[in-house]
């Protein structure tokens, strides 16, 4: 009789122990992984909240340098046959050769415009074929052809 | 019609010998159902060349623009008829500048060569041009060709 009186006082005191370490460890769990509906019922997220600290998309790069554009196209020029003194900057006052783009600095299309209306002035008999006119000798300088923007096309 | 511009490079000779060969102008271009909308001079002027025209050698000419309106299929007669007058040294018709200007493209152009479009294009005709080679990765442990 004691000695099963004994077992019984010891049995019960291991059930004891081994439910407290259980209840302990489950409550730990739950705190450390509550489920997601748990959390909404005792806290409510609003919306600015969530967004607060998210990263925000950015439509455009705000670093990007603002778009160039080539002196004729900035300040709105169309070169003409009859603007002579305008065609005589972009030719050599040396050979009367028209400047490459590489160093003129225009955009494809306007470098191509340049050297029609040039080639349609000197046609017309407006403009020397093989020097500048010397009344437009000293007319400020676009650019400088000893050195370009670009390396030379060949 | 569309509109011309025609220069005229008139001989020395006076003022009014001036005003009769632009009234002789102004009517061949009116023969052929054309409208002048203006006429500018540009006065009288060095020419940067000298020209020979109508056996006679110009160092000078008087300098004058017609905007004018015609058929383009008369063109040709006009240019001829022009060329006939002695008075005429130097006479181009070109057609007047009616296209809107393009957009600046010169931010493309500055990019590094593989963000151009011609450079992308061209390296897409260079990759179809090549020709296809044996891959290695067959599982043999061999080259199965002659070498
Ligand atoms: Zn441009």
């Amino acid at each position: 009789m004691f000695f099963c009186k004994h077992q019984t006082h010891k049995m019960s005191s291991y059930v004891l122990t081994r439910s407290f370490v259980g209840a302990a460890k489950k409550i730990l769990w739950r705190t450390l992984h509550r489920p997601i509906h748990e959390a909404a019922e005792s806290h409510q997220i609003s919306n600015e909240e969530i967004q607060a600290d998210l990263p925000v998309q950015l439509e455009k790069n705000p670093y990007e340098k603002p778009r160039v554009k080539c002196i004729l196209c900035k300040y709105n020029i169309e070169p003409d046959y009859k603007n002579v003194r305008l065609l005589s900057q972009f030719q050599s006052r040396y050979t009367g050769r028209i400047y490459g783009r590489h160093i003129t600095g225009l955009c494809k299309s306007k470098q191509a415009k340049v050297e029609h209306e040039i080639l349609k002035a000197q046609n017309a008999g407006f403009m020397a074929y093989y020097f500048k006119d010397v009344t437009y000798v000293k007319d400020p300088q676009l650019f400088d052809p000893d050195h370009p923007f670009r390396p030379h096309n060949y | 019609m569309p509109t011309y511009e025609l220069t005229m490079l008139l001989r020395v000779m006076p003022k009014t010998d001036i005003v009769s060969t632009l009234k002789r102008t102004a009517n061949t271009i009116f023969s052929t159902g054309g409208i002048i909308r203006k006429i500018d001079s540009l006065g009288f002027k060095k020419m940067p060349f000298k020209t020979s025209a109508h056996s006679l050698v110009h160092r000078e000419a008087n300098y004058f623009i017609i905007y004018f309106d015609a058929p383009p299929s008369r063109i040709f007669d006009l240019d001829e008829a022009f060329g006939r007058d002695v008075d005429v040294v130097r006479r181009r018709i070109y057609k007047q500048d009616s296209e809107p200007p393009e957009a600046c493209t010169l931010a493309d152009e500055i990019k590094p060569p593989p963000y151009r479009s011609e450079v992308q294009k061209m390296l897409e005709m260079a990759k179809k041009a090549k020709k296809p080679q044996f891959s290695y990765n067959t599982g043999l442990d061999y080259y199965p060709f002659q070498k």
